[in-house]
């Protein structure tokens, strides 16, 4: 924290120092007393009053530390004598960061700079300032600024960096690029490059303006021995040709990394790919989506002539004779997969043999057959074969197994069997075989393992054994015999296996995951999220793995650990959100500016996510939920969530952003690859096991009406409430207010959102809620969307309440408006619900949810509008007696009311009576 | 079959079978990101075919003088890609790395003084127990310091195993 002549912001630094070490310790009461002292001495000292709101900051009294951040920021701005120096600002500007005020700290700086327009250090800080609040184009002209001043590399790049951002993440457009390279090409002509990044970035630049070539050419040159690791150099420069469709040079490119890493498969495929000229995996958005690229790549050359194809192919298959012949270790597969690739595609160009494909698959099978990867190495090259191809695939490999055990390690003949399992299941094959064969298979695995347990007495218990996955494969032939049979016993049996093999190992994932799936399809959702707690979930794997559990406990009656789970995962987001530009600035200061720009993209991929956007909503309506019992307290929540207006731009907001899906499926059940989905709760028919490949689209229609919907819900309860409390108080003051006209038309309007979420216009869906409670209509217009229309039934009453533009007759001669088309929906619904539930075990995939559902949301929200009827109609105070309100017990609107509530009453006994005896029976 | 590159933050979401694993710690978002900022040198991820992530290595370099080397932070295999050598390879990519560029005297890590697996792994990779740190982990397992030296150590000074024990404050104060 010193600075030059032992001062510190124009402090000696010895009377500094002793309150620095205070807060390093923690011992804030001590600093501030010391913070006293020096104000004393230095009472218009700015850096003083900053260390001073600092410690005020860290003890928690946010106001005083603004306060004081505020007079020193006074002090900088109207006292010309003073000095500015790095250390007062940056000092201040921690504060202000941490007090949300990231606003004042730029202005500071930007003040400071403008008065001391060629101090260096001043400029660091206000562009750091600018990384901070992610302003690309004032963070370029800083940068630009102090390169003019010294004419430094580095600051060229903070330049070009920030360009390069408002490219790719603003509303720059691509002529800034120009700019970009302009700046460059000046620099280079006169100091050359010194930074193996700075040539990265300059690459880069080009790349995005297809000029491959002179990217190329520039890589080629002198500035390319700034990359030291030469087979990064040739993977540039064998990218840059392909792309510039010169793929015989490229092709010979790769082929140089295949000499130096025989075993790289990425730089096989390019290889191949070249010598085909196949570009799709060189086209823009070849790879749309990073986090979850193609398994295969695809592939056309229909251009090429039959002669030039078998030419390049048969040149392929020389080079990897010779890479085959040159592999000095067993390890590589790379060689060996190059030819079942080879196959492939002659097999894709309608040359295929599928004799000779199965040979290769045989080969590798001989060789790799006993790894845990051998499935996934070879999944795409099943998709070329017929099933008949298959199915000999899999009779050929057992027969040869069989017939030439010549394997005598124990774990490699395990391992060989292992596979041999998990390719009948990759190929879907075991969805055809009967019941028997099956249940068959199933005990044969689980023998396997318990016979083969010895192999691993030797392993510490915290690493994974062998044969783990064979109870992994038992569970997933048991829940298809389920499938198959809607025999409870196997799904039984199928947790008590994996509940077995998590006794003899307690931490393998796998089971720890299927268990969960199947506890939450039980409706046993506590012992499902007891196994999900201890897969130790954190950190980023909040974002990619708590698909697991959330969408289960998000409608479940499980509030305080749904509300753990919630706040954990926002704060892991919004941390490394506050944290994020940080690190950035950071990357800048190292030079390492490729990480710039992906450090940016990749928190814009964070903040778009759809899981962090479903959270921030859901988090609040858990809130509203929780306390729905007493008005009071949900108004105390309303008031905080600003009445629900900010959910409602929320929504709107991601109208016009693309949403993005990291959840990491690949981890799922093969009975649900996604949240959205659960084949076990319908009839069986075969499914390919693995999850197809691109969900994303669909999930993102799905996500957005979900989001929609749900962001209209805190409002709408807001609404209610006020519609409500405004249609007694007009009834005894008979004058209707303005506002009272406003909020019933606001209400009408977020009514008419959300039936058109539904399906329908505002008029229809009134149509169908009234077709449905009177019985006229069935059950079947809601289809599976219950929750939904009951929900608008009881928003609806409330809107009505107050606009009555529903002339609906009075019912059954004394109900008045809407109230019994709420009161029979909830009747209805929930006792139809209670009344279905058997005992619980019995009926997996059960109707509990959607009764949860009802209970503790239209059912809540309902209560709410009652709570604040009669909380108008009960007089306050002295002001309610003096204007004699009418005695209102006897109005149509009372009696609807106590009709309501006793219909409420009657229907939560049936639920309670329901729990109760569920509870009994759990304990017998 | 192992495509090896720089590690980058999309593999963060990528990563959670390798992860989920118990014995690999998943570390806060700016311990990996200052990872990231200031040593992108020093991470590298493994694919397979399809994408899939078979392993990821991190580490620094840091030391002054003859302390200045490499250190490997964490290295790590899926279960599905064991027993293929993979740590093999991205250890050697990392001493390649300390060697070659950044011309450091030698490569060190931090090992559970119980985790006897890791440990002979370790040795047949050529490092040996430099010295044991009391109580390194969380105040109560001992740490094994490994190292290996590298070219730049001629006469791999760097490598002969202290006679003592020493305690964490004693590292803090040497690099």
């Amino acid at each position: 924290m010193g600075s030059k002549f032992g001062m510190a912001g124009g402090i000696p630094e010895r009377r500094v120092r002793p309150i620095w070490d205070a807060i390093d310790s923690r011992q804030f009461k001590t600093a501030l007393k010391s913070s006293a002292t020096l104000l004393s001495k230095f009472p218009n000292s700015p850096y003083a009053l900053a260390l001073k709101a600092l410690i005020l900051e860290r003890m928690g009294k946010s106001e005083e530390a603004l306060s004081v951040c505020l007079r020193a920021k006074e002090l900088l701005y109207t006292n010309d004598s003073i000095l500015m120096d790095d250390l007062t600002l940056s000092t201040l500007q921690i504060v202000f960061q941490r007090l949300d005020h990231l606003d004042l700290a730029t202005s500071c700086y930007e003040h400071a700079c403008g008065k001391f327009p060629n101090n260096l250090e001043l400029m660091m800080g206000l562009f750091n300032c600018y990384v901070r609040e992610y302003s690309f184009v004032k963070q370029q002209q800083t940068a630009i600024k102090m390169y003019k001043i010294v004419g430094e590399e580095r600051f060229l790049l903070w330049a070009v960096c920030s360009i390069q951002l408002q490219v790719l993440c603003g509303n720059g457009g691509e002529k800034l690029l120009l700019l970009a390279e302009g700046l460059l090409k000046k620099h280079i002509a006169s100091h050359s490059l010194h930074e193996p990044e700075a040539l990265i970035v300059y690459i880069s630049i080009l790349e995005q303006q297809d000029k491959y070539g002179d990217a190329f050419e520039i890589l080629s040159g002198k500035l390319g021995s700034l990359l030291m690791i030469e087979v990064d150099k040739l993977r540039i420069q064998g990218r840059l040709l392909a792309r510039a469709g010169d793929y015989a040079a490229a092709a010979s490119i790769f082929q140089k990394i295949l000499e130096l890493c025989p075993d790289d498969w990425e730089c096989f495929l390019h290889y191949l790919s070249c010598l085909l000229e196949d570009d799709s995996s060189w086209c823009n958005g070849a790879i749309s989506d990073p986090i979850h690229p193609p398994k295969c790549v695809n592939c056309k050359f229909s251009h090429l002539t039959d002669e030039l194809f078998d030419s390049r192919i048969s040149d392929a298959s020389a080079f990897v004779q010779k890479l085959q012949a040159e592999a000095n270790n067993d390890c590589a597969r790379g060689p060996y997969l190059a030819n079942l690739e080879i196959e492939r595609r002659k097999h894709l160009f309608g040359k295929g043999d599928d004799d000779k494909l199965l040979e290769a698959l045989m080969q590798y099978f001989f060789r790799f057959g006993h790894l845990a990867c051998f499935t996934s190495d070879v999944e795409v090259f099943f998709q070329v074969l017929t099933p008949g191809k298959k199915m000999e695939l899999v009779e050929k490999i057992m027969k040869r197994c069989d017939s030439d055990s010549h394997s005598t390690v124990p774990t490699k003949v395990l391992g060989q069997s292992i596979t041999l399992f998990k390719v009948q299941e990759e190929i879907g094959n075991v969805f055809k075989v009967p019941v028997s064969e099956i249940e068959g298979s199933a005990v044969k695995m689980a023998e396997i393992y318990c016979k083969n347990l010895p192999l691993s007495k030797d392993l510490d218990p915290q690493e994974s054994m062998h044969g783990e996955d064979l109870l992994s494969m038992a569970c997933n032939a048991l829940v298809q015999l389920f499938w198959r049979t809607r025999d409870l016993g196997y799904l039984l049996e199928a947790i008590m296996t994996l509940e077995f093999g998590l006794t003899i190992r307690r931490y393998v994932w796998q089971y720890k995951i299927l268990l969960l799936h199947l506890y939450s399809h039980l409706g046993a959702l506590s012992a499902a999220y007891e196994w999900y707690k201890s897969l130790e979930v954190k950190n980023i794997l909040l974002e990619t793995v708590s698909h697991h559990i959330l969408p289960q406990m998000l409608i479940s009656p499980l509030w305080v650990d749904l509300n753990n789970l919630l706040k954990d995962y926002l704060k892991f987001m919004d941390d490394h959100f506050r944290e994020s530009a940080d690190l950035t600035f950071l990357a800048y200061r190292h030079r390492n500016y490729s990480k710039v720009i992906e450090f940016v993209q990749f928190k814009e991929r964070l903040q778009h996510s759809n899981q962090y956007l479903l959270a921030r909503l859901e988090a609040p309506i858990l809130q509203l939920k929780q306390n729905a019992d007493n008005i009071e307290e949900e108004e105390g929540i309303l008031d905080s969530l600003k009445c629900g207006v900010h959910f409602l731009e929320l929504s709107s907001e991601i109208g016009c952003k693309s949403l993005t899906f990291n959840e990491d499926l690949q981890s799922r059940p093969w009975w649900t690859p996604t949240s959205e989905k659960n084949y076990l709760l319908g009839p069986f028919e075969g499914i390919s096991y693995r999850p197809t490949e691109n969900l994303t689209k669909e999930r993102e229609t799905n996500v957005r009406t979900v989001v929609e919907g749900r962001s209209l819900l805190p409002r709408m309860v807001y609404l209610s409430i006020h519609c409500a409390s405004a249609s007694l108080k007009e009834n005894i003051e008979t004058n209707g207010s303005t506002s009272n006209t406003a909020t019933s038309s606001e209400l009408k309007f977020l009514l008419e959102r959300y039936a058109r979420i539904l399906g329908y216009t505002f008029s229809d869906a009134i149509e169908v809620v009234l077709g449905v409670s009177s019985g006229r209509k069935s059950s079947e217009a809601f289809s599976s969307d219950i929750v939904d229309w009951v929900t608008f039934a009881v928003f609806l009453n409330a809107w009505n309440l107050n606009s009555h533009e529903l002339g609906l007759p009075y019912g059954d001669g004394c109900k008045p408006g809407t109230w019994h088309i709420v009161d029979s929906l909830l009747e209805k619904y929930i006792r139809e619900k209670v009344r279905s539930m058997g005992p619980l075990i019995c009926s997996p995939g059960s109707d509990l949810p959607v009764l949860v559902q009802l209970v503790t949301e239209p059912l809540a929200w309902h209560g709410l509008v009652i709570q604040s009827c009669i909380r108008s109609s009960v007089p306050t105070g002295k002001k309610k007696k003096k204007s004699g309100s009418a005695d209102q017990s006897h109005s149509p609107l009372s009696h609807a009311i106590r009709d309501s509530i006793q219909s409420l009453c009657g229907t939560l006994e049936e639920v309670t009576e329901m729990v109760e005896r569920t509870d009994q029976q759990v304990r017998e | 079959m192992t495509t090896i590159r720089r590690f980058c933050c999309n593999d963060l979401l990528r990563f959670t079978s390798v992860n989920l694993d118990h014995l690999t710690e998943t570390f806060n978002m700016s311990f990996y990101m200052t990872y990231l900022a200031r040593w992108p040198d020093y991470f590298h991820v493994a694919e397979a075919p399809g994408n899939r992530i078979m392993g990821y290595i991190m580490g620094k370099v840091e030391g002054q003088g003859e302390s200045w080397h490499g250190h490997v932070t964490a290295v790590t295999v899926a279960p599905e890609y064991r027993r293929q050598q993979l740590a093999k390879k991205l250890m050697n990519l990392l001493e390649d790395i300390s060697d070659k560029i950044d011309k450091a005297y030698f490569v060190d890590l931090f090992v559970r003084a119980s985790n006897m697996p890791a440990i002979k792994m370790y040795e047949k990779l050529g490092y040996v127990i430099y010295r044991r740190v009391l109580r390194y982990y969380s105040g109560e397992e001992d740490g094994l310091d490994m190292r290996k030296a590298l070219s730049r150590d001629v006469e791999k000074k760097s490598m002969i195993p202290l006679k003592r024990p020493v305690t964490p404050d004693e590292l803090d104060l040497q690099y």
